[in-house]
């Protein structure tokens, strides 16, 4: 019974404090328990949890896990540190980011997109890479984000392979020579009148001459 | 955004699988409930033709495939007997592409050139199929399979199913009433869309003016005039022989066309086609600079494949799978 004295004392500091009640030494006292008594800061949670609940059954999710809050709490006061020093490159840093979003948003495909209607090929995957690279690199003129476009650049030649299901191969501008010749003067079926030549004229006038 | 739309085909094409597979597993049905469900493939395809002419119209038609999208702007005046159309390009670079029944005109407005040609493969196929001997029916099968709205009129659903692994499927929406083409699939032999194409918004008898767009296909002021350059030869004149024929695929034509700023490099196209496919043989001298690796190469329902026989490089380019581009090439052979 003797041991539970300090608890009860410590708990009923520890309620004094969730209201609001301690000020100057017994405030003290109240933080060095709650740094030295486990049940102390269960109970300082139990409180609250309690109070939370009172007010809104939403916040029942409560983070119980002080262990986790005290990790939380270290890994935000480097993130701080981190954050107030470098005040000069800011204005550098925006100019980064942009080229790397609309990389990850819709340059890299609209590239692929507009240059290599040969997409669907495995092999060409790493030209696709290569190209989208150089691509953007017209776009952004940024020589120090070369590595992270790579990175970025990479899993769009992966959505490439996704597609593909033949073998290797390189890009041929002269491939494409002889693909609008098949399409010119082989497009020959029965469907050519009704639609094949309306297919071919759509579809080889995006094919044919790029750029 | 690419790749959305190939998830989109893909998830497509599954469904179009599933319809597939359940269609397959159902009895055939002898007795013709009605007309549409009689017409036997060169019916069908004859009706397809056939509802082109006499029939004026505007519309969009787009294109997807191998996960690029193209779509084109569409005006067709038929009077009977003359046939014009202008497919002016929304994507990719400006053209204008005038067709005046066999006779092409391309206008390049970027480069302020026009190309003109003919192509004898649009007149080829109504009298092929007409005719006793049309091999289609031999290696395709039509079946319908209900109908749908498409770009705003209703149209029955035909597949036109392979009989062997050597060719592509198709499924054609054809309008009811006369049996216009308003969209079109290519489908390998799983059922997945390869390649769509269709109308997104039309105008049936829209009132488009014949000697209109003649005058338009004919005003090339201020454009340099370009006609390919077209040699007819034969295979066998130029020494080659298919050894082995692929099944259904007889040969069209054969021509050396003198490729710009190459020359002496003049590459022999050799065209086969079963009815509905159709696939080109290159043939041209070996070159070890440019002639590097042998490739398979495949867009949307294209397939090309490249190989080095002995001094010559083979193509061969066509919208088949890639086994029958296989046979074509390990069938071509000099001759002795």
């Amino acid at each position: 019974m003797d041991a539970m004295t300090p608890t009860t004392q410590h708990l009923e500091l520890i309620s004094a404090l969730a209201d609001g009640q301690l000020a100057g030494e017994d405030f003290a006292q109240a933080l060095a328990i709650c740094e030295a008594d486990v049940q102390a800061m269960e109970s300082w949670d139990a409180w609250h949890l309690i109070g939370d609940v009172l007010r809104s059954p939403d916040l029942t999710a409560h983070a119980a896990d002080t262990r986790f809050v005290a990790r939380l709490r270290s890994r935000l006061s480097e993130e701080t540190a981190l954050a107030v020093s470098p005040v000069a490159p800011v204005p550098v840093m925006p100019a980064e980011e942009s080229s790397l979003t609309g990389l990850a948003t819709g340059q890299v495909e609209a590239a692929n997109d507009a240059i290599f209607p040969w997409k669907l090929v495995a092999g060409f995957a790493s030209v696709a890479a290569v190209a989208a690279i150089a691509w953007n690199a017209g776009n952004s003129l940024l020589a120090p984000p070369a590595a992270p476009q790579l990175a970025r650049a990479e899993p769009v030649a992966q959505q490439v392979l996704v597609v593909s299901e033949q073998g290797t191969i390189v890009r041929d501008a002269r491939m494409q020579e002889l693909l609008a010749a098949h399409k010119q003067f082989g497009g020959t079926s029965a469907l050519q009148v009704p639609s094949g030549f309306l297919r071919n004229a759509t579809f080889e006038s995006s094919q044919g001459e790029r750029r | 955004m690419s790749f959305k739309l190939f998830r989109v085909v893909a998830l497509l094409g599954i469904a179009l699988f599933a319809t597939n597979y359940v269609a397959s597993q159902a009895p055939v049905v002898t007795a013709p409930k009605t007309a549409a469900e009689s017409r036997n493939i060169n019916e069908w395809l004859m009706r397809m033709h056939e509802a082109s002419r006499n029939r004026s119209y505007v519309g969009t038609f787009v294109v997807s495939s191998g996960g690029v999208m193209s779509s084109a702007r569409i005006w067709h005046v038929c009077d009977g007997s003359q046939q014009i159309e202008k497919v002016e390009t929304l994507t990719g670079a400006p053209r204008t592409i005038y067709r005046h029944n066999e006779k092409v005109t391309t206008f390049l407005p970027d480069q302020k050139v026009v190309r003109t040609e003919r192509r004898e493969s649009l007149g080829l196929f109504p009298q092929l199929l007409k005719s006793t001997d049309s091999h289609i029916a031999d290696f395709y099968t039509s079946r319908q399979e209900g109908s749908e709205r498409v770009a705003g009129v209703e149209a029955d659903i035909v597949a036109l199913v392979p009989r062997d692994a050597l060719r592509f499927g198709y499924r054609v929406w054809a309008e009811q009433k006369k049996g216009m083409v308003v969209k079109l699939q290519t489908l390998d032999a799983d059922g997945r869309v390869l390649e769509q194409a269709a109308f997104s918004e039309l105008q049936l008898d829209a009132p488009v003016k014949l000697d209109k767009l003649a005058q338009m296909m004919s005003q090339i002021d201020g454009y340099k005039v370009e006609k390919p350059d077209l040699v007819k030869t034969t295979a066998s004149a130029e020494g080659w022989v298919l050894k082995t024929p692929v099944p259904g695929f007889q040969p069209m034509s054969c021509h050396k066309r003198p490729l710009a700023g190459r020359p002496g490099s003049d590459p022999m196209q050799w065209v086969f086609s079963d009815g509905l496919a159709s696939v080109s043989i290159f043939v041209e001298p070996y070159d070890n600079r440019r002639h590097l690796k042998e490739s398979r190469m495949s867009l949307g329902a294209t397939q090309s494949l490249t190989r080095r026989l002995d001094a010559w490089w083979l193509t061969v380019l066509g919208e088949v799978p890639m086994a029958t581009l296989g046979l074509f090439a390990d069938g071509l052979e000099r001759k002795k």
